[in-house]
């Protein structure tokens, strides 16, 4: 079984008191305790400004425990990447913005999609996920 | 200006032939400055009584297309037990016991409000969250 962990730290002098948070997760299958996702996909992509590109088609088995993390590596702060799933707005993420977030692909549409804005974002991802429906030829 | 910043560290030395070491730190700021992001809403918890959908941030409330970020954490420890995590009415995954997440956040509310909502999977779970506010 593979052991993969995932931990966040978030720090900020936001309030009148400094706050830190901190969160550490072992990547395991769906409804398990120690069943860790074996299997991953991890990429580098450049994307032109105006691009919207499937960064995460849905392949991946639906309905698991599958994770997602996405960093834009862009170091223009104007630059950013909306993220969409099922043509619905998440979110954005500017340059030196990272995300780490559950992914369900639960039907055809439920891609993650991204769409480059300002100039050619590098974008950096990894999806660690419990098995692919492979596509016939 | 305040400094906010977020570490994720991702380790597995058994997953890949190579051992996987992937950490990375940013600063929350404003969208396209750098400027410190200057609101926040929590850290708080929340009890879910049953099993019944929760809006846990409503899209309405905030500025859209901005750089919002939020914080949520599934407390319980057992394992069968999840979250439903949804934007826009959007099935965007399921946050399992001792999972986090860290998710870019529009706020849009053109068409379908991007409100952030959750489901539990069972009764009394208890969740996790803060948001960091482009305002």
């Amino acid at each position: 079984m593979a052991t993969t962990t995932a931990a966040v730290t978030l720090t900020s002098d936001l309030l009148s008191d400094n706050m830190s948070v901190s969160a550490s997760t072992t990547c395991v299958k769906a409804g398990t305790t120690a069943d860790g996702l074996t299997q991953m996909e991890y990429g580098y992509v450049e994307v032109a400004t105006g691009d919207e590109y499937d960064l995460i088609a849905t392949t991946p088995t639906a309905s698991k425990a599958s994770k997602l993390y996405v960093k834009n590596h862009s170091t223009d702060e104007t630059y950013y990447i909306a993220i969409t799933q099922n043509t619905q707005a998440i979110g954005r993420l500017y340059g030196g913005d990272w995300m780490f977030i559950p992914a369900d692909f639960h039907d055809a549409a439920a891609d993650i999609a991204i769409t480059s804005n300002g100039g050619t974002n590098k974008i950096e991802y990894a999806l660690f996920h419990e098995g692919t429906v492979l596509v016939t030829t | 200006m305040a400094t906010t910043t977020t570490t994720i560290t991702i380790n597995s030395t058994d997953l890949l032939t190579d051992e996987l070491s992937l950490s990375t730190t940013a600063a929350l700021t404003q969208a396209g400055n750098s400027t410190g992001l200057t609101g926040t809403a929590g850290l708080a918890r929340k009890k879910t009584g049953n099993t019944s959908e929760y809006t846990l941030f409503a899209a309405a409330s905030y500025t859209d297309d901005k750089a919002h970020k939020a914080y949520l954490k599934n407390t319980s420890t057992t394992a069968a037990e999840y979250f439903i995590v949804e934007v826009a009415g959007t099935v965007v995954g399921r946050l399992y016991a001792g999972d986090w997440a860290l998710i870019p956040w529009a706020a849009d509310t053109t068409g379908t409000n991007c409100d952030i909502d959750i489901t539990p999977s069972a009764a009394d779970m208890t969740l996790e969250y803060m948001l960091f506010t482009d305002e």
